[in-house]
């Protein structure tokens, strides 16, 4: 009687039934976060970067992900990591087998954190002490880094910044979104540069996509905002010192949101030069996945559609004219890894093919290269794989 | 048991007590999104990381306390795990009293696609369902106008 009670007051009161605290303390699925980054290095070792509780993880595996021979605690002091969507930890490799980490850590405040950065020079066996990225120490948002290594062997570390949003709001004038920063170091990570601002009044809650041109430099292919909260994607070439980054509007969806979309872009340059781009817009109230060649100041050249309802989180990589996007595709019966394949420098797709499937979750897909061939980097209920893009024949 | 039937009908006379969000798994979405007996039922979808979605989720309290036939309830895509940050988020923005979900899993993308699949996962994201069936949703934060027109 008593249980009868209390489940008509709570339908009444407006709930669908709930045995409330039925689940207090269980285990919902997976509890570790599923954010993940991996890279291949030259001679062909797979390195991978997780968290285990407050600890940043650092793996190599020489045999494609069926065993890992190194595992390296990156931060042997725990500290809380940003670990899930678009927020995970990142991994990049210097030209003499340095591995750089970076990841975001929350502060006490929401949406408030510190760009985190750590480096191995001795193959993974050790990692540095990890330091803050950005001289400002306010109890704000640094959130959301990215991290590339130039051709110079430069490190870049972009980021989302609201120390402007804080000004304006002392000031009390209007501010939209949030800044994009960035700091960079010449020195293999010793130091980085005081950070400078790529741009006022971006996206709050999107990854920033970085990418090596063929002239060494790294580009920025993010989500900005036009207008009132148009959000469409800005590109600018992020020099290690030197001019300020020239930014130029690159999308033209149209896209009106006053809220967090948390869907970054992927962008990849081929050695031509042409940068290929996945990002992802609802306008219109229609969620899709775009794929296009970047003309910064411009709308896209070869702009079309990779997927919609359902689809997200699109990787992309190109190697000469061959082009691979990869992206979740959600359905009634689990998560499925799609892959979509050009052998035209992107002018035309193959069909959607997917090539593994969980019915539970995993961490973002990332496309990793090896001898010309693409693999797909996923974590399906924490349990790291790559998966290779080939069709089978 | 006089005491308790007592205390159910305060229960349902008093405009919800303040209660922590309750997990809300995939079985759950037929109930939330079924259409409601009479008026509208607006499910306001949330979470912690979007800095639009307190303002929208007061905009809609709001509009429901101006507004009898409107059954509000709000849904955290975030995990049932944090419970006690998002109750804090309500209870400091004052809206602690609205029936209040969480995502039972770790991940939203699967519950966010079961709720509606042409949805991205953008927050906020407002779904308005009517007695007749009818459906409408919003992406971005809510104007008292923009309900208006929403719920019309």
């Amino acid at each position: 009687m008593r249980r009868l009670l209390f489940s008509a007051s709570l339908a009444l009161a407006g709930l669908p039934s709930a045995h409330a605290d039925d689940m207090h303390g269980m285990a919902m699925g997976h509890e570790a976060p599923l954010g993940f980054d991996a890279a291949i290095d030259a001679a062909g070792h797979l390195w991978v970067v997780d968290t285990v509780g407050e600890h940043v993880r650092a793996r190599r595996s020489d045999d494609m992900s069926r065993s890992f021979t190194v595992s390296t605690i990156v931060n042997p002091t725990g500290e809380p990591i940003y670990a899930e969507g678009e927020n995970r930890p990142k991994i990049a490799l210097g030209p003499k087998g340095e591995l750089y980490v970076t990841w975001s850590q929350p502060r006490k405040l929401p949406w408030t954190g510190f760009v985190r950065f750590s480096r191995s020079l001795d193959g993974g066996a050790h990692f540095d002490t990890p330091t803050t990225v950005h001289a400002d120490r306010a109890e704000i948002t640094h959130r959301f880094d990215s991290l590339a290594v130039d051709g110079k062997g430069n490190v870049i570390v972009a980021w989302i910044d609201k120390r402007d949003v804080e000004a304006a709001k002392t000031a009390g004038k209007p501010y939209l979104g949030a800044a994009t920063y960035y700091s960079w170091s010449t020195d293999r990570g010793a130091h980085f540069a005081p950070e400078r601002k790529i741009v006022d009044e971006s996206c709050e809650c999107c990854r920033i996509a970085l990418a090596r041109a063929p002239d060494g430099s790294v580009d920025a292919f993010f989500r900005a905002i036009y207008g009132d909260n148009i959000r469409d994607h800005a590109f600018a070439t992020l020099p290690a010192g030197g001019a300020s980054p020239k930014v130029e509007r690159a999308t033209f969806t149209q896209w009106h949101i006053e809220g967090c979309p948390h869907h970054g872009p992927s962008l990849s340059i081929d050695a031509k030069g042409t940068r290929h781009a996945v990002w992802f817009s609802a306008a219109d109230g229609k969620a899709t996945i775009w794929y296009g060649q970047l003309v910064p100041g411009a709308p896209p050249a070869h702009l079309s559609t990779v997927a919609t309802a359902g689809a997200s989180h699109a990787d992309l990589l190109a190697d000469g004219t061959h082009v691979w996007i990869a992206y979740h595709q959600m359905s009634s019966e689990g998560l499925n890894l799609m892959v979509r394949e050009s052998r035209d420098g992107g002018a035309s797709f193959d069909e959607p093919r997917q090539i593994a499937h969980t019915a539970n979750a995993s961490g973002w897909p990332k496309l990793v290269l090896w001898d010309h061939r693409a693999f797909v980097a996923w974590n399906p209920e924490g349990e790291f794989r790559l998966v290779p893009t080939e069709a089978l024949k | 048991m006089k005491r308790l039937l007592l205390l159910a009908a305060l229960t349902v006379a008093m405009p919800a007590i303040a209660a922590p969000p309750t997990a809300f798994t995939p079985a759950d979405v037929k109930a939330l999104v079924a259409p409601p007996a009479k008026g509208v039922r607006i499910v306001a979808l949330w979470a912690l990381d979007c800095a639009y979605c307190e303002e929208n989720l007061s905009a809609l309290a709001t509009w429901q306390r101006q507004h009898a036939d409107v059954d509000l309830v709000f849904v955290a895509t975030d995990a049932i795990g944090q419970r006690d940050a998002l109750s804090a988020r309500l209870k400091a923005a004052g809206l602690d009293s609205v029936p209040s979900r969480a995502y039972a899993e770790a991940t939203p993308d699967r519950i966010n696609y079961l709720i509606d699949p042409q949805w991205g996962g953008e927050t906020p994201r407002t779904l308005v369902i009517r007695a007749d069936g009818t459906r409408k949703a919003f992406s971005g934060a809510l104007s008292a106008e923009r309900i208006s027109r929403l719920v019309k």
